[in-house]
């Protein structure tokens, strides 16, 4: 995991594409994150086995999401790639009204079950390059970062 | 369509070994339906639960966590909780979690049948 300061911005100035998906803040509409990630995946070229892994790799991020929320609102996912085959993801969780106190940058506290919190970070350890989770001004964020692997011959 | 949608979990004690059969996606938004099933199962007292996956698509951290609590309360009155795993995906996910070493995981419903 990254440290906070570390959120990936842009993957590169050449051949970048950017998608935006914002969805309620609702574990019944995880599935469209799902969705998301297997499309934005292939149209970055990953292998059929990063597809997978980042399908679950997005799923474990909104759940991290949602277990942080207090109250309605959005969860808004950035995909941004290059060419390179270099895929960053921002979630934020934007609340509906005033956001919590703020806890100036830590990561967030997860109110879901420890042993699936755990489980959860092993699984984004294994899957992606680079994850982590932070919160400002009572913003919650969670982002990673994919690399393509390149199929040997 | 919601991931709830494709979600079923049927449970069947017709044989000495009762089978709790889940299809479709284990999320965060059907993990409580099964984890409510696993337990209702577990109350009626058998010695050893098998929980067919096989026909499970998704399952994340807290389709993963409902099934260590399952195997934990299972061992800790003598009995045990058996998977049926099929899906390559779910296998690796076992496996990268290290819980291929937690779970007595078979291919086939009749293997866990029989052992």
């Amino acid at each position: 995991m990254t440290s906070p300061m570390s959120v990936p911005g842009s993957v590169g100035a050449h051949g970048l594409s950017r998608v935006e998906l914002s969805l309620p803040a609702d574990p019944q509409m995880l599935f469209l994150a799902r969705m998301a990630a297997a499309a934005v995946a292939t149209r970055a070229e990953l292998s059929y086995e990063q597809v997978e892994d980042l399908r679950l790799a997005i799923d474990e991020l909104c759940v991290a999401l949602l277990d942080s929320r207090s109250g309605a609102g959005q969860i808004a996912l950035l995909f941004q790639w290059d060419a390179e085959g270099t895929l960053d993801v921002v979630g934020t969780l934007v609340p509906d009204g005033d956001p919590s106190p703020s806890t100036n940058g830590k990561a967030p506290e997860r109110t879901g079950p420890p042993l699936s919190y755990e489980l959860s970070q092993r699984i984004l350890d294994a899957l992606v390059d680079d994850h982590g989770a932070d919160a400002i001004g009572g913003v919650h964020r969670a982002w990673l970062r994919m690399r393509r692997q390149e199929l040997s011959v | 369509m919601t991931s709830d949608a494709e979600f079923e979990v049927t449970a069947s004690e017709q044989t000495a070994l009762p089978v709790l059969r889940v299809r479709g996606e284990i999320d965060v938004a059907s993990a409580p339906e099964f984890h409510a099933r696993l337990s209702d199962l577990a109350g009626r007292g058998p010695e050893v639960i098998m929980v067919d996956l096989s026909e499970v698509s998704f399952i994340d951290s807290t389709g993963l966590g409902v099934l260590v609590g399952a195997v934990g309360d299972m061992r800790a009155r003598g009995g045990d909780l058996r998977l049926v795993v099929t899906q390559p995906q779910i296998i690796k996910l076992l496996e990268l979690t290290g819980l291929d070493e937690v779970f007595t995981v078979m291919s086939d419903a009749s293997d866990a049948v029989r052992s």
